[in-house]
C-alpha cells in the first residue's frame, strides 16, 4: 500500500489549507480598488476562507502531532493524472481540430488506456455516440460544434 | 377564466401538440439522465429551432423536457452519484446510498413518483391560481428577497457534514464564486480578469458539471476494471407492488409541494433551493432523523416531489410578471417570446389558448412521467450505466463537454468546468462538502444584490430591512427553522451530557 | 495600432473586392451574430427581419442567425467587429448601450469599426409611476423630486443604458433629483414598481405595453404618439423636449466593399416601406423605425457624443 506520510507539511489537508490561504490572500488585493459596497462580500467571504483555513491547518497538524496518518488523495496517482491529461488534451482537441475528429479518437483511446480494450466493443460505442450527437444536435437541431481553430483561416 | 382553461383544451390533445409533450418527456429524462447535459442547455438548443413551429408544441416540447429533466436528474444521482441537473443535488444524499444497499430500482420509482406528484400539484397551481400567486410575487421587493435568501443561506448549516469547518470553506467559496463578474448595481467588474465571457458571472451548470461530474468519472477511470455492478443489484420490482410502500410519504409529498411552489414564485432561487429545503424539513420532521443520509426513501421523496413542484410554478411570475423563477424558466420565456408572446397581464386575455395550453401540456408532461419515466427509465438507464467503467467514464466525458459548450456556445465555458473539476476533485478526496459550493453560488450574489438594492431604495437607511411584515415574518421564520434546531440540541445535549455523563460526542 | 490593422484591413477588402466577381452576391449564407440569447428582442427582430432580409436580396439569399451571448452583447459585437469584411457576416447593434461600453470599459471597437446598414428598431423610453403611489401626473413627479432631492426612488434596468441617459435627461430640463435603483433588467425594475417598492420607472413602451392596467404611464420619449400605444401622450405635449430610447439595428465590419454595401442597404432600406414585416414586429412588440446608412452613423455618433458628455459629468461607475 502507500507509504505513510513523513513530512508533516506535505499531507494533503495541509497543502490545501496553504494553497487556500495564499490563493485567498492573493484575489484580497483587488478588493483595495473596488468600491466599498462591491467590495464588501467578496473581502468578506476571502477573510473567512483565510480565518477557516488557517483552523484547518492547525486542526490537521495537530492531528499529525499526534501521529495520525493522513489519508492518502489517491491509490493510484499515475491513473489520476493521466486522466485529467487525457480529458484537458480532449478539450483542447476539440478547440483546435474539432469537435468530431477529437471525439471519434478520444472515446476508443480513454478507454483503451484504462483497460476496456474489446475492439468490437470500442468501434460500437464510438459509432452509437458520435453518431447520435450528429443525428440530434447537427441534423436534427442544426446546432454548431467546434470546427476547430487551426483549419480556419 | 377558468372557461378559458376547458377551452384551450381540446387544442392541447390534438395528435401533434399531445405528441411534442411526449417526445418532451421523454426527451428531458435522457438529457437529465445523462450526466453533463442540463435541462437549461437543452432547451436553449432547443429555442431557436422551434422558432418555426407551431406555438403549442414548441411549447409542448418545453414543458415536456422541463418536467422530464426534473426527474431523468435523479437517475445518475442515484446511481451514480452524479446530479443530472443542479435541482437533483439533494436528492444524491440518500439516493446513492440506497442504490449502495442494492434498492436503487426502489430509489428510483420513489423519485419518479414524487416527481410526478410534485409536477402534478406545481401544474394546478399554475392553472388556477397563477393571478392570486403572482400578487404574493409583488410582496417581495429587494429587502423581502434578501431575507428569503438568507433563509436559504443559512440552511448551508444543515448541509456542512462532518466538519463544520470544512463546510464553511465550501459555503464560502461558492458564494465567493457567485461573486464573479459585474457588479450588480454599478456593473463594474469584479474578478473577471478581462474575460467578456465571465463578465456574467459564473453559470450554475459550469460549475456543477465540473464539481459533481468529473470527479466521479476520474473514479471509475481511475479503479481499475471489474468491480460491482450496480444494475444487477437494482432489485426492480413492478411498481404496482412498491407504490403501497411509499404511501406512507404522503406529508412530505404536501410539504415538499408547498415548498417547492412557494420557492417557484419567488424569482431567483429555484429548484435546488426546492429540494434542499423541503429535504431539510421532511428531516426535521422525521420521527427517525438518524436514517437520513443513509439510504432513507423518503429523503429521496421529499428531494424529488419538491424539485419538480417549482416546475410550473416557476412560471408564475414569469408569465405574468416577465421575471422568470429558476434558470430555466428564463430560457422558456425567451421560447415564448420567440412566438411573439409577450409576458404580462395581457398574455392570458390575448392568447388564452396558447398560455392556457401551455398550462395543460404542463400537467400531462407531470402525468407522463410516472408511465414514460416508470419503464423506460428503471430498466434501460440503468442498463446503460452499466457499461464498462472506461467506456462509461470516456463516454460521460464527450457528454459533459457538449453539455458545458452548447449552452452558450463557446469552449471557455469548457475550461472553466475543466478548472471547477479539478477544485472538485480535491475536494471530494479531502471530503469538502458539496452541497453548500452549490446554495453558496445560487444565493451568495443574490442576497447581495437585493441586499444592495434595498439600501439604494432605503438611501442608505439599514433599518429598511425591518420595515415591513413580510420582511419581519421571514426574519422570525429563519430564527424558527434554522436557528431554533441548533438551541434545541445544544440544549437538549447538554441536558443530556448531564444525565448521561460521558456518553456524548458521539454526535456527528 | 488599432487604426493600423483597420487600415490594413481596408487595404484587403479593397485588392479583395476588385479581384471577386460580385455581381451574384450573396453566393453562400450570410451570419447574422447576435449578441443575446435566442428569444430575447434583438434574437426576434433579427429572426423577423432575415426573411424579408431574403427576400430583398434576390434569389438565393439565406440568412442565418447565430447567437453569441454574453456581457450585454459585448461578445457578439466584438465578434462582428472583428469579422471579414466580405458582407457574410453581418451583427445586431444596440444603442446607446454598445457605444456606451466604449466608454465605460475597455472595448475592441469604436464608432468607426462598421459599416452602418440600419437601425430598425426604435424603441422609446417612457416614465411609469406605481398605482400604490400617489405621484400620478408628471406634475406631481417632477414637484416631488424637486421639493424632496432624492426622495423618489427610479427603478431601470442597468447603469449606462437608455434608461439611465433618460434619467439624466429628466434632471437636466427639470433640476428634479432621483434616487436610481438599477434592477438586473426590465422585468424585475417593472415588479418592483408594480409591488410599490419604488415609486418611479423608466422602461421602454414596449414593455408596458402589456401592462397599462397595472401602472400609470406619465408620458413617451418621442416626437409622436406611438403607433403602439396610440392613447399615452409624449412629453413634448405636456411641455417637457424629452426624447430618448432604445435602439436596434444592424452594422457590418468596416470596410465593405462598396457594392456589397449598396446591395445591402438597398435591402434594408426596403424594409421601412414593407407592411408585412411593420405588422411581424408589431406583433413581437418591437416599434419600427428604419434609419439607414449614413443617417445611422450620425445617429451612433450622437449618441456616443450623449454618453460621453454624461460620463464626463457624472461617471456611473
Amino acid at each position: 500500500m502507500s507509504k505513510p506520510q513523513n513530512n508533516r507539511l506535505l499531507r494533503p489537508e495541509t497543502l490545501t489549507a496553504v494553497g487556500i490561504t495564499a490563493i485567498s490572500a492573493a484575489l484580497l488585493v483587488p478588493t483595495f480598488g473596488m468600491r466599498a459596497m462591491s467590495a464588501l462580500l467578496p473581502a468578506a467571504m476571502l477573510i473567512g476562507l483565510i480565518g477557516l483555513s488557517i483552523l484547518l491547518l492547525l486542526s490537521d497538524q495537530r492531528k499529525a502531532a499526534a501521529n495520525e496518518e493522513a489519508k492518502p488523495m489517491t491509490q493510484a496517482p499515475k491513473r489520476v493524472a493521466g486522466a485529467f491529461l487525457l480529458v484537458v488534451a480532449y478539450a483542447l482537441a476539440t478547440d483546435f481540430v474539432g469537435f468530431y475528429a477529437s471525439t471519434v479518437i478520444s472515446i476508443p483511446l480513454v478507454a483503451w488506456v484504462f483497460g476496456f480494450r474489446h475492439p468490437l466493443g470500442l468501434a460500437a460505442a464510438t459509432l452509437v455516440v458520435v453518431g447520435s450527437i450528429w443525428l440530434i444536435f447537427d441534423f436534427g437541431m442544426s446546432q454548431e460544434f467546434p470546427s476547430g481553430r487551426l483549419w480556419e483561416k | 377564466m377558468y372557461s378559458d382553461l376547458l377551452n384551450a383544451l381540446p387544442e392541447v390533445l390534438s395528435l401533434a401538440n399531445f405528441a411534442a409533450v411526449i417526445i418532451g418527456v421523454i426527451a428531458g429524462i435522457v438529457v437529465g439522465a445523462m450526466p453533463g447535459l442540463s435541462a437549461t442547455m437543452a432547451i436553449s438548443v432547443l429555442v431557436p429551432f422551434t422558432f418555426g413551429l407551431e406555438p403549442l408544441v414548441a411549447l409542448g416540447l418545453m414543458a415536456g423536457i422541463y418536467n422530464g429533466a426534473m426527474y431523468g436528474g435523479a437517475i445518475p444521482a442515484v446511481l451514480l452519484r452524479i446530479p443530472g441537473t443542479p435541482a437533483a443535488v439533494a436528492t444524491t444524499f440518500d439516493g446513492y446510498p440506497m442504490a449502495q444497499k442494492g434498492e436503487g430500482g426502489f430509489a428510483l420509482q420513489v423519485a419518479v413518483v414524487s416527481s410526478s406528484i410534485g409536477g402534478i400539484a406545481s401544474a394546478f397551481a399554475l392553472m388556477l391560481l397563477a393571478p392570486p400567486l403572482s400578487q404574493v410575487t409583488l410582496l417581495f421587493g429587494p429587502s423581502e428577497v434578501f431575507w428569503v435568501a438568507i433563509f436559504g443561506l443559512a440552511s448551508i448549516i444543515f448541509l456542512l457534514g462532518g466538519s463544520p469547518v470544512k463546510g464553511l470553506i465550501s459555503a464560502c467559496f461558492g458564494v465567493f464564486v457567485s461573486v464573479i463578474g459585474a457588479d450588480p448595481i454599478f456593473g463594474t467588474d469584479r474578478y473577471t480578469f478581462g474575460q467578456l465571457e465571465m463578465l456574467d458571472g459564473i453559470s450554475i451548470v459550469i460549475l456543477l458539471v465540473g464539481l459533481y461530474a468529473l470527479p466521479p468519472v476520474i473514479d471509475l477511470l481511475e479503479t481499475p476494471l471489474k468491480t460491482e455492478t450496480d444494475a444487477n443489484k437494482l432489485g426492480t420490482e413492478p411498481i404496482w407492488r412498491t407504490l403501497p410502500r411509499m404511501g406512507r410519504f404522503w406529508k412530505t409529498w404536501i410539504r415538499g409541494s408547498l415548498i417547492g411552489i412557494w420557492i417557484g414564485i419567488l424569482p431567483g432561487a429555484g429548484g435546488s433551493m426546492a429540494a434542499f429545503m423541503s429535504y431539510n424539513e421532511a428531516r426535521r420532521a422525521s420521527k427517525t432523523p438518524e436514517t437520513w443520509g443513509n439510504g432513507e426513501p423518503e429523503g429521496v421523496a421529499a428531494a424529488e416531489v419538491a424539485n419538480n413542484a417549482d416546475t410550473a410554478s416557476a412560471l408564475i411570475p414569469a408569465l405574468t410578471l416577465g421575471i422568470p423563477g429558476t434558470a430555466v424558466a428564463a430560457v422558456m420565456l425567451g421560447g415564448l417570446m420567440i412566438h411573439g408572446l409577450q409576458p404580462g397581464p395581457m398574455l392570458f386575455r390575448e392568447n388564452p389558448d396558447v398560455v392556457f395550453g401551455f398550462m395543460w401540456q404542463f400537467l400531462f408532461g407531470a402525468i407522463l412521467l410516472v408511465f414514460l419515466g416508470g419503464s423506460l427509465a428503471t430498466n434501460s438507464f440503468a442498463r446503460l450505466l452499466n457499461l464498462p467503467r472506461p467506456l462509461l467514464g470516456s463516454v460521460i466525458i464527450v457528454l459533459m463537454l457538449i453539455g458545458v459548450y452548447s449552452i452558450h456556445g463557446r469552449m471557455f465555458d469548457v475550461y472553466l468546468m475543466l478548472g471547477f473539476g479539478a477544485i472538485g476533485y480535491v475536494m471530494d478526496k479531502l471530503k469538502f462538502p458539496l452541497p453548500p459550493v452549490v446554495l453558496g453560488l445560487i444565493l451568495g450574489a443574490f442576497a447581495e444584490e437585493n441586499l444592495r438594492l434595498a439600501l439604494r431604495i432605503g438611501r442608505g437607511d439599514w433599518t429598511i430591512l425591518f420595515q415591513n411584515v413580510t420582511s419581519l415574518v421571514i426574519v422570525a421564520l429563519t430564527i424558527a427553522v434554522i436557528v431554533g434546531p441548533l438551541i434545541k440540541r445544544r440544549y437538549v445535549n447538554k441536558r443530556l451530557k448531564a444525565e448521561l455523563g460521558s456518553k456524548t460526542g458521539m454526535e456527528e | 495600432m488599432l487604426k493600423l490593422i483597420q487600415k490594413t484591413a481596408l487595404v484587403g477588402a479593397i485588392i479583395l473586392s476588385a479581384g471577386a466577381a460580385l455581381a451574384d452576391y450573396p453566393e453562400k449564407p450570410i451570419q447574422i451574430i447576435v449578441g443575446f440569447d435566442a428569444g430575447g428582442g434583438t434574437d426576434v427582430m433579427a429572426r423577423t427581419a432575415a426573411p424579408f432580409i431574403e427576400k430583398y436580396l434576390g434569389e438565393g439569399a439565406s440568412l442565418v442567425v447565430k447567437n453569441v451571448p454574453g456581457a450585454s452583447g459585448q461578445i457578439g459585437i466584438t465578434e462582428t467587429a472583428g469579422a471579414d469584411p466580405d458582407g457574410y457576416t453581418i451583427g445586431t447593434f444596440n444603442l446607446p448601450g454598445m457605444m456606451a461600453r466604449t466608454i465605460d470599459r475597455k472595448s475592441a471597437y469604436d464608432v468607426d469599426s462598421f459599416t452602418y446598414l440600419a437601425n430598425v428598431v426604435n424603441d422609446p423610453n417612457v416614465i411609469v409611476t406605481s398605482k400604490r403611489g400617489d405621484l400620478d401626473t408628471l406634475e406631481k413627479l417632477i414637484a416631488e423630486a424637486t421639493a424632496n432631492p432624492g426622495a423618489v426612488t427610479v427603478g431601470m434596468s442597468s447603469l449606462g443604458g437608455d434608461d439611465h441617459f433618460m434619467l439624466i435627461k429628466l434632471q437636466q430640463l427639470t433640476g428634479a433629483e432621483f434616487t436610481i435603483v438599477p434592477f438586473s433588467g426590465s422585468a424585475p425594475a417593472r415588479t418592483a414598481l408594480m409591488g410599490g417598492h419604488v415609486a418611479m420607472g423608466i422602461l421602454n413602451i414596449s414593455e408596458v405595453a402589456e401592462f397599462q392596467e397595472e401602472l400609470n404611464i406619465l408620458g413617451v420619449a418621442q416626437a409622436e404618439r406611438s403607433p403602439f400605444a396610440p392613447d399615452l401622450p409624449t412629453f413634448k405635449e405636456q411641455g417637457l423636449d424629452l426624447l430618448n430610447g432604445s435602439m436596434r439595428g444592424f452594422v457590418a465590419p468596416a470596410g465593405l466593399p462598396a457594392d456589397i454595401e449598396a446591395k445591402l442597404l438597398d435591402a434594408f432600406g426596403q424594409l421601412a416601406g414593407d407592411e408585412e414585416f411593420q405588422a411581424a414586429m408589431a406583433a413581437t412588440a418591437n416599434p419600427v423605425e428604419v434609419v439607414t446608412g449614413a443617417e445611422f452613423k450620425a445617429l451612433t455618433a450622437s449618441l456616443y457624443d450623449l454618453a460621453k458628455g454624461v460620463w464626463e459629468t457624472t461617471p456611473w461607475n
